[in-house]
């Protein structure tokens, strides 16, 4: 199966909250970066702690971010970044 | 910063405010190993998966950062175990007691540790000094051991497990896993083909010399260079390379860390004495799903003469992590 992005796409991570076991962090949500590089298709994690038969497999990608567009008076330089692995049900085009 | 309502729990502390960090690493306890060791061994066998366990120690609330790590993961594998309905509390209770009767001995001076030979169950049984590291206070090991061991012996009694599965994840933790990694990055300093295969597809080029991770998650290796410095965190577990560089130290596991690293990268390096110039960029790996990191330090300078065996003995699991630079 096609995965919906593709490296250096402009992506948003979506802001919606959850319940339940989750990996996408509350710090990254609602915040702007590019795919690194797609890692691959694995089962949700979201599913896998519910004990769901048959969770539903989805394609991780590796996502880069500016730290001065996740943290309001981030203290570093404009070049650092932060990379996190988010799963596409997370992530919307920018 | 992110607004609080989107914070999944108490697990969830990227960006927080948090104290200094504690940069020495604390040794593990027998009973924190034992406890270890059975998490891997159960989710490894898929009796229950990792996101099961972390689910459950997520929904522990207030309790989360009153109790330590492993009594939280022993806690939410037991309250997995009464949910499944694996045990009822009838039968631990009744297991639990017997495991403490077993510790319940008259206190006497200790003889020589290794000379320690008895019987348990019937066999033959040989202390280790480990053993009684907890009982240097005179307390005894924490309530949360016995907890553990009744859960490994009704997982036992089931056929789930046996004794040789955790005895052999102690081993491995304590002798085999941590030298891999250290083997890998040598090798790559001696070795430039092998360097650029580890880059490359890091599980592979580790496989390919015969070094087979007992993981599911791939593995990604970030090389240092002159202008980018990478660190590794999870800010919502303790996500780690474990079949390649051992147990993460108690600093990888604390609030403070997990907390701080993502926001403020260069006072955390500089608490571990590593101090970036602002010329270079600063990159944080989140370790949040299922990937994991090794960071290829840079070869130490004067060492063109020492063969692969000579330069394993250079390499420090803080660099793997990406927290401190050799000389």
């Amino acid at each position: 199966m096609d995965s919906k992005f593709k490296i250096n796409d402009e992506v948003i991570v979506d802001s919606r909250s959850s319940t339940g076991h989750c990996r996408t962090p509350a710090y990254i949500r609602g915040k702007k970066g590019i795919i690194e590089r797609i890692c691959g298709r694995y089962p949700n994690p979201e599913e896998i702690a519910l004990c769901k038969k048959d969770p539903k497999i989805v394609t991780l990608y590796r996502c880069r971010f500016k730290q001065m567009d996740v943290w309001d008076n981030y203290s570093g330089k404009d070049s650092d970044t932060i990379e996190l692995e988010i799963y596409e049900h997370w992530l919307n085009d920018a | 910063m992110n607004e609080n309502y989107l914070k999944m729990g108490p697990h969830d502390v990227g960006g927080e405010d948090s104290l200094p960090i504690d940069t020495t690493d604390n040794n593990m306890t027998h009973w924190e190993k034992y406890a270890n060791a059975l998490r891997i061994v159960v989710s490894s066998k898929r009796i229950i998966t990792l996101d099961e366990l972390r689910y459950h120690t997520e929904a522990l609330g207030d309790q989360y950062f009153e109790i330590g790590y492993f009594e939280r993961n022993c806690l939410s594998l037991h309250n997995i175990c009464i949910q499944k309905g694996i045990y009822d509390m009838e039968l631990f209770q009744k297991i639990k007691s017997k495991k403490i009767s077993e510790f319940d001995v008259p206190i006497v001076d200790l003889p020589d540790v290794a000379s320690i030979n008895h019987i348990h169950d019937g066999k033959p049984h040989k202390h280790n000094v480990s053993d009684f590291q907890e009982d240097e206070s005179g307390d005894g090991p924490p309530d949360y051991y016995f907890d553990t061991l009744a859960i490994a012996q009704i997982f036992i009694d089931q056929g789930l497990i046996t004794n040789d599965d955790i005895t052999l994840k102690i081993e491995q933790f304590d002798n085999i896993f941590p030298n891999r990694g250290k083997a890998v990055v040598a090798k790559a300093w001696h070795n430039n083909l092998f360097k650029e295969a580890l880059i490359k597809d890091a599980k592979k080029a580790i496989s390919d010399i015969g070094i087979e991770l007992e993981t599911f998650a791939d593995i990604i290796c970030m090389p240092q260079t002159d202008t980018v410095h990478h660190i590794v965190v999870c800010t919502l577990c303790s996500c780690y390379p474990r079949t390649l560089l051992g147990m993460p130290p108690s600093w990888y596991k604390s609030r403070s860390y997990r907390s701080r690293v993502v926001h403020e990268p260069r006072e955390v390096l500089a608490e571990f004495g590593t101090i970036v110039p602002e010329s270079k960029e600063i990159k944080v790996h989140d370790s949040n799903a299922d990937m994991r990191y090794l960071i290829l330090p840079p070869r130490p300078s004067n060492t063109e003469d020492l063969s692969e065996q000579e330069l394993s003995k250079l390499v420090e699991r803080d660099y793997l992590v990406g927290v401190r630079l050799p000389k």
